[in-house]
């Protein structure tokens, strides 16, 4: 048994190796980072207490960054869990090439985010398609593409990420649709329920763990916004994202120290809006 | 357990493998450089292995870096203490590694060579020199000559002064809804100060006092330049990113841009039909100055072959190598003063022209707050440029933040 055990932690340790120190070590070292000055290159650093934490909150590009996070998480998830439902509804339905509908909704969540930003930085531009196809219709689009303009650098880039996210949300909803069981809608059908109510009084409630895991998981992704925003704007045109101003702190200017204060503030803010999240939604179970 | 046994001598072999393995005769310098252009890859591994051929008992191991993440690799490697002998670093980082101590001075071995080369200016911090210049990169201006001509001007035409670049862009901007007169940078990190700058250096402005104690960003002269740099982007000028701006010059939508030799080498390697001259950027009244930056080759503190990497150095950096460099990339500014009057540069007007800026650019002030200084310049043209903010104020604010970070050194 003893050398059972002894084989057993032999073939894990590579793993527990890489846990600890790739994973567990980094996790508690920046916490202590982010209570000291440290850059890197700079071999002597200061204990600074809070004074990162209160820095940042005097920081107009951090708050602004945080702002336009908030924007991001608030103006995607409600648009890309409506529409990864309704995609999931349609493509539950046994319609002629249904397996291509879902295949094709589902494509662009494997494709490579870099790709797909360089892809959408073209479509934006003053002679991108999609900037034609606003002034096709009448609209009147930034005169130098939809990325260089403050109104609409950040609302555009929202718009890619909702494109991007619905086809893994409409699976996971769909999954969730393929559990209830067939037979309450046999037994409200019975009942002279119409299309409508069964979606209300079946199909909805009973989907609530599945929006609530949609809703906490697309949360999570959306406050770490960053390769889109990297790839588009680096930051520019009112873009700046909580995770981007990270990077720029951390591997830009290597202020380490500080930039481990913002990772732990943005980490205390997710678990707040999560716990949240599980507060509100997770109060009727079925 | 028998299989236990086999893993722990497999990995007892690989140990021992790992420790016998890479032990060389004779000196053995690790050399970090961002040159991955398959054109120009070879030519630097002819170098090498001619040098070791010269110098039996050396070897050059070279690691490729990108421009995208090499400047956090370099920092990564020196913080760890894992930095090559040698590293190639842009202009504006090598303040930022000298003044941390990370790499070694040369005075002693470069300072007879000084009056050769171009460009020590940020190669030097507090009298020492931290690094060699190599490759040096200049921008002028380029105008589309089918368009200027076709906008009523004579052949060949190119500004020498910001009244004449005004009457172009206008003129060109006229032909036509699709085409612009001017290429004006939008707000790209890294890219937009140094299209603005020329024209405030062109008023004989500074950023930062010669005593390098004052912020004096907020003059008169900067106000200057800022009105006609906003008037140019704002009345004819198409607003783009640099490469997008390159594409719609090379396609004959916009007249006058500011670019460095990639553009010249880009419509060369692409055989690109374009009618197009270059010229130096234009001043207030007379040919003004452009931004300049470039490679240099810097010995780590900590290498233990310090004399070697420097001899080296010297080198790839020798007249010879540098014209073979510059011949093979199609390359404008070689560091190297005779090298520039090699007959490959002489005999092409727009490498002259280049050649003929180097002389008439500037590099940033040394400072190792560099970084924090074109943050706030760039946040500043951004605000004037893009979101009309009052210029006056503006300037102040910048001149202030600027203030505040020479106060705390």
């Amino acid at each position: 048994m003893k050398r059972q055990i002894l084989a057993g932690n032999f073939l894990a340790s590579p793993w527990i190796v890489t846990f600890l120190a790739f994973w567990l070590f980094p996790l508690f070292y920046s916490f202590f980072l982010g209570f000291t000055d440290f850059r890197l290159m700079r071999p002597d650093y200061n204990w600074v207490g809070w004074e990162n934490y209160i820095n940042l909150f005097r920081d107009k590009a951090f708050i602004e960054a945080l702002i336009n996070t908030f924007i991001f998480v608030i103006g995607t998830i409600p648009f890309t869990t409506v529409i990864a439902l309704i995609l999931a509804l349609l493509v539950e339905k046994k319609i002629p090439g249904q397996a291509l509908f879902r295949s094709g909704y589902f494509v662009p969540s494997i494709t490579s985010m870099v790709v797909i930003a360089l892809v959408f930085t073209n479509l934006y531009s003053r002679d991108g398609y999609l900037f034609l196809l606003a002034k096709m219709l009448g609209m009147h689009p930034p005169e130098n593409g939809f990325l260089l303009s403050s109104k609409t650098a950040l609302l555009s880039i929202m718009a890619m990420d909702i494109w991007m996210s619905v086809g893994y949300y409409m699976l996971i909803f769909l999954a969730g649709l393929k559990a209830i069981p067939e037979e309450l809608y046999e037994a409200a059908s019975v009942a002279g329920a119409s299309g409508r109510q069964k979606f209300l009084h079946i199909t909805l409630p009973l989907l609530n763990p599945v929006t609530v895991f949609v809703i906490v998981i697309n949360s999570i992704k959306s406050f770490q916004v960053f390769t889109e925003i990297y790839v588009m704007t680096k930051g520019k045109y009112g873009t700046s994202s909580a995770v981007y101003f990270i990077y720029e702190s951390g591997l830009n200017r290597f202020e380490f120290g500080y930039a481990s204060a913002a990772a732990y503030l943005l980490f205390v803010i997710i678990a707040i809006f999560s716990i949240l999240q599980l507060g509100l939604m997770q109060r009727k179970h079925y | 357990m028998k299989s236990i046994s086999i893993s722990f001598a497999i990995l007892a072999l690989l140990l021992l493998l790992q420790c016998g393995g890479g032990k060389t005769d004779g000196v053995v310098i690790e050399w970090w450089q961002f040159w991955t252009d398959p054109a120009i890859k070879p030519t630097i591994e002819k170098m090498i292995a001619d040098y070791e051929a010269a110098n039996p008992g050396v070897k050059i191991n070279i690691t490729d870096l990108t421009w995208a993440n090499g400047h956090e690799k370099i920092v990564i490697a020196f913080s760890s203490g894992t930095a090559p002998d040698i590293v190639e670093l842009g202009s504006d980082w090598i303040w930022e590694f000298a003044s941390t101590g990370q790499i070694a001075p040369i005075t002693d071995e470069v300072v007879k060579d000084t009056s050769l080369f171009h460009g020590w200016t940020p190669a030097t911090l507090d009298s020492q020199i931290y690094a060699f210049p190599w490759i040096l990169g200049t921008r002028v201006l380029f105008v589309n000559n089918a368009l200027s001509t076709r906008a009523g001007l004579k052949d060949k035409y190119v500004p020498a002064n910001w009244e004449q670049m005004k009457l172009l862009c206008y003129k060109i901007d006229s032909l036509g809804e699709d085409i612009y007169g001017f290429g004006a940078n939008a707000a790209e990190k890294h890219t937009l100060y140094k299209k603005f700058l020329p024209f405030y250096w062109s008023t004989g402005g500074r950023i930062i006092s010669e005593d390098g104690k004052y912020a004096v960003i907020s003059s008169d002269r900067c106000y200057q330049a800022l009105k006609f740099y906003k008037e140019l982007s704002d009345s004819c000028g198409m607003i783009d990113t640099q490469r997008r701006l390159e594409d719609a010059f090379l396609a004959g939508k916009v007249g006058v841009i500011i670019s460095g030799d990639w553009l010249l080498k880009r419509i060369k390697r692409g055989n690109i039909n374009i009618d197009f001259v270059t010229s130096l950027i234009p001043g207030p009244e007379y040919p003004g100055k452009s931004f300049v930056g470039g490679e240099y080759l810097a010995v780590s503190s900590k290498s233990p072959h310090q004399r070697e990497a420097i001899r080296f150095i010297k080198y790839l950096t020798s007249k010879e190598n540098q014209i073979l460099f510059c011949k093979t990339n199609y390359s404008a500014n070689p560091s190297h003063k005779e090298a520039a009057l090699d007959p490959f540069f002489k005999d092409d007007p727009n490498l002259m022209t280049f050649v003929s800026q180097l002389r008439l650019s500037e590099f940033p002030p040394p400072d190792p707050q560099w970084v924090y200084i074109e943050d706030i310049i760039e946040t500043m043209l951004e605000e004037i440029l893009f979101k009309n903010a009052p210029m006056v104020e503006t300037l102040y604010e910048a001149r202030n933040k600027i203030q505040k970070l020479i106060d705390s050194k």
